[in-house]
């Protein structure tokens, strides 16, 4: 079967017309401006699959840049049978790369959010400079609590002071925090990076007993000892990189804006439980009845279930109690504590007056 | 070398002929787009590129597309890794070690858009470079020489000069731009020849010009009437009233729909002259620059002649944006071939061109694509 069709030799955009042949395991195609080619079946490939009424166009893997441009439908379709791979359309191979692809692609996406979420930001949270850390605590602090007044009494600092070397002296490598209490009307407490913890007055309000502002405080200074806060700033970055990729853009700059500071300060369940275990340990250590902590947690629960949990800025940031499912167990794993130990009261009664009375 | 068969010169045609496919391309790209975070759309366009190329016939002899998903994605991961990665990393450390609010990330952001303006030229001649690169016809490849940096200078000069001159060294900076890029252009070892004046673009110029300042001032002059008509009806209060803000006020007057229905037509009227009408009126310029600027482009003696309208570009235009919002992206390639179709059903090459004489060019072949002009969202496709 010799059919004339026309060659391009990928040198000059004139055309060859030429004859092709089948010669054995190859297509021979010959013609008086070229002479003699020889392409094995085997390294034909097609441009665009066949299609009923279109032209045929070749190329060779030895010939990259020449084609060969095939108009007979019957030495078309006999050369198909000896060169299956022209056929194109789907093939349990292209079934085989989507696959691949899908199953790269969740790869990517895991492999990427595992290293950027999880496994870098605790580390890098770690070798952050001590000067950055407080620095960017400060600047959020002061973002958070922009339309609020700050409360403090030279007694009410002294009574905070006091609670903070109580919870010290039974956990001597306790980490260095200044707490912070903001008349703002939701009940809330947060740690921010560099060791700040911001109380609102509306918890201060709420709690009866020193004990339980303790196992707050203590909860919070779990946050700021394993560095959750730092590490959630880094992790944010990780997202902005992940959404990056996403886009091909630079993302935008996240880190002063309200959805940041929200994400800031969600913390896992997983950090919760960490903190819930520093804090009951804390308390312990330092004989101060672990109960408090229980009572307030069973308080805010029924007062959120009642009232739900209010709206504005401060309802939507993390809210240590209520954010999570699964606070009903949380409060199961704290009991009192071990027989033998008595309990001491972590203030004064004068100094809780005092701590009270702080926002007047 | 073969000695070529004497072909005569010849009239080249350019036509669009349609081939079944492009729908499946989509539906597939789009799904395996978002199972990849969307990193597919480096081989999603390249599947695109390969089949819209293939409608495209000059003389019955298709273009063909050989770039790859590879190599666009190589040139994402340059241009992530040498520009995108380090300013967020660099942001991100600034603002830990500063603080968030300091004033030196404000500076860092400033000096991003300024390399990002500065190199948007840069991004636009690349790409370009790349495309031509990579279509073949009759198996010989386009090249654009020339060099991307003075092309990238030229165009960020030329925003410069535009905005300083209110717009009016639009139609100057138009034309340098495109004797740059065509001036460099060849298809095999023949070059493509601009030469063009801005000033037969000045009269349409000015008069797109004057027609926005006009639709511009009556728009202004009757949204101030109109708001000047509703002044002491308490605005805010029917608004109230009509949404039921609080639970504790009157029923709504049929003043009060009046007045929200009149304010809200307002509000809508102003956006759709800036989103719809003006940029409609500005097709006007466009397609006479792109009418223009073909007939100053020659290859081989042949002339090029295109007969875009502005009633047809605008159609185009809106049909675009109506596919682009729409199908939610899906339709994105369908974007792609409604615009290459519009040219080369309208573009002619008046005069005979040798084609045997054409010859493969040895111009070195870029290896990477289109990094920036991914990073910029240069014209997606």
């Amino acid at each position: 079967m010799a059919v004339s069709a026309t060659y391009f030799d990928g040198k000059s955009a004139g055309d060859n017309p030429v004859t092709v042949t089948f010669n054995g395991p190859s297509i021979e195609i010959s013609g008086a401006s070229i002479g003699k080619i020889h392409w094995p079946v085997s390294g034909l490939h097609a441009i665009d699959p066949p299609a009923l009424g279109h032209v045929f166009r070749l190329t060779h893997d030895g010939w990259p840049g020449a084609r060969l441009v095939l108009r007979d439908e019957a030495f078309i379709v006999s050369l198909i049978e000896r060169a299956p791979q022209l056929k194109g359309g789907v093939a349990a191979g292209d079934f085989l790369k989507i696959g691949g692809w899908i199953v790269g692609g969740l790869a990517f996406v895991a492999l990427a959010t595992w290293a950027l979420i999880y496994l870098m930001p605790d580390r890098l949270a770690h070798v952050m400079p001590n000067s950055w850390r407080i620095r960017t605590g400060n600047a959020i602090e002061a973002a958070m609590t922009r339309n609020s007044k700050r409360c403090s009494t030279p007694e009410g600092e002294a009574a905070l002071g006091a609670l903070v070397g109580a919870l010290a002296e039974g956990t001597p490598d306790l980490p260095a925090v200044s707490v912070h209490i903001y008349d703002i009307p939701v009940m809330n407490a947060f740690a921010v990076s560099g060791g700040n913890i911001i109380i609102t007055r509306k918890l201060l309000d709420q709690a009866d007993a020193p004990e339980e502002l303790a196992g707050v405080l203590a909860h919070e200074i779990g946050h700021v000892n394993y560095l959750h806060p730092e590490a959630q700033m880094i992790r944010l970055t990780g997202f902005q990189v992940l959404a990056s990729v996403a886009t091909g853009s630079n993302g935008g700059t996240t880190v002063s804006n309200a959805a940041f500071l929200a994400a800031l300060l969600e913390h896992s369940r997983f950090m919760e439980a960490q903190a819930d275990a520093y804090a009951r340990q804390a308390m312990v250590n330092s004989s101060i009845d672990p109960m408090g902590l229980k009572t307030f947690f069973e308080k805010v629960l029924k007062i959120e279930k009642e009232k739900g949990v209010g709206s504005g800025p401060f309802a939507v940031l993390g809210n240590i109690f209520a954010n999570h499912p699964g606070t009903e167990d949380r409060i199961k794993l704290i009991e009192p504590l071990p027989a033998g130990k008595i309990a001491k009261p972590p203030m004064t009664a004068e100094q809780w007056q005092a701590l009270k009375k702080i926002c007047g | 070398m073969t000695e070529s068969p004497a072909n005569p010169p010849i009239q080249l045609e350019f036509a669009y002929v349609p081939r079944p496919g492009l729908l499946k391309i989509a539906v597939v790209n789009f799904l395996l787009g978002l199972i990849t975070l969307t990193i597919f759309r480096f081989w999603a366009k390249a599947r695109v590129r390969r089949h819209i190329w293939s409608c495209i016939h000059i003389n019955g002899e298709p273009l063909e597309y050989t770039g790859t998903g590879g190599e666009l994605f190589r040139g994402f991961l340059m241009v992530f890794g040498l520009f995108i990665l380090p300013y967020i990393v660099l942001a991100a450390a600034l603002g830990f070690w500063l603080g968030p609010n300091d004033p030196s990330l404000a500076g860092l952001q400033g000096l991003f858009f300024l390399l990002v303006y500065l190199l948007w030229g840069f991004a636009l001649y690349k790409q370009r470079k790349y495309q031509l690169s990579r279509t073949l016809w009759r198996g010989i490849r386009g090249t654009l020489a020339g060099s991307a940096f003075t092309y990238s200078l030229t165009y960020f000069g030329s925003l410069l000069a535009k905005g300083m001159s209110l717009g009016w060294a639009t139609p100057v900076m138009d034309t340098v731009l495109q004797e740059q890029m065509i001036g460099n252009m060849q298809f095999g070892d023949i070059s493509f020849k601009f030469k063009g004046r801005a000033g037969p673009l000045y009269p349409t110029y000015a008069a797109c010009w004057f027609l926005t300042l006009l639709a511009l001032t009556i728009g202004a002059v009757w949204v101030g009437m109109e708001f000047y008509s509703v002044i002491g009806t308490e605005i805010s209060a029917a608004f109230n009233r009509v949404f039921q803000e609080k639970n504790d006020l009157p029923k709504p007057t049929t003043d009060d729909y009046w007045t929200v229905w009149r304010i809200i037509g307002l509000i809508g009227a102003s956006v759709l002259t800036i989103v719809l009408v003006v940029p409609l009126l500005w097709t006007i310029y466009t397609t006479k620059t792109m009418r223009y600027f073909a007939s100053c482009t020659r290859f081989d003696g042949a002339q090029f002649k295109l007969t875009a309208t502005a009633g047809s570009y605008a159609w185009l235009i809106v049909g675009n944006v109506l596919l682009a919002i729409f199908t939610l992206g899906i339709g994105a390639p369908f974007i792609a071939q409604r615009t290459l179709r519009y040219i080369f059903q309208r573009l002619r090459l008046e005069g005979a061109v040798d084609i045997s004489r054409i010859q493969q060019s040895m111009t070195a072949l870029p290896t990477r694509g289109e990094g920036l002009a991914d990073a910029f969202d240069i014209g997606a496709w």
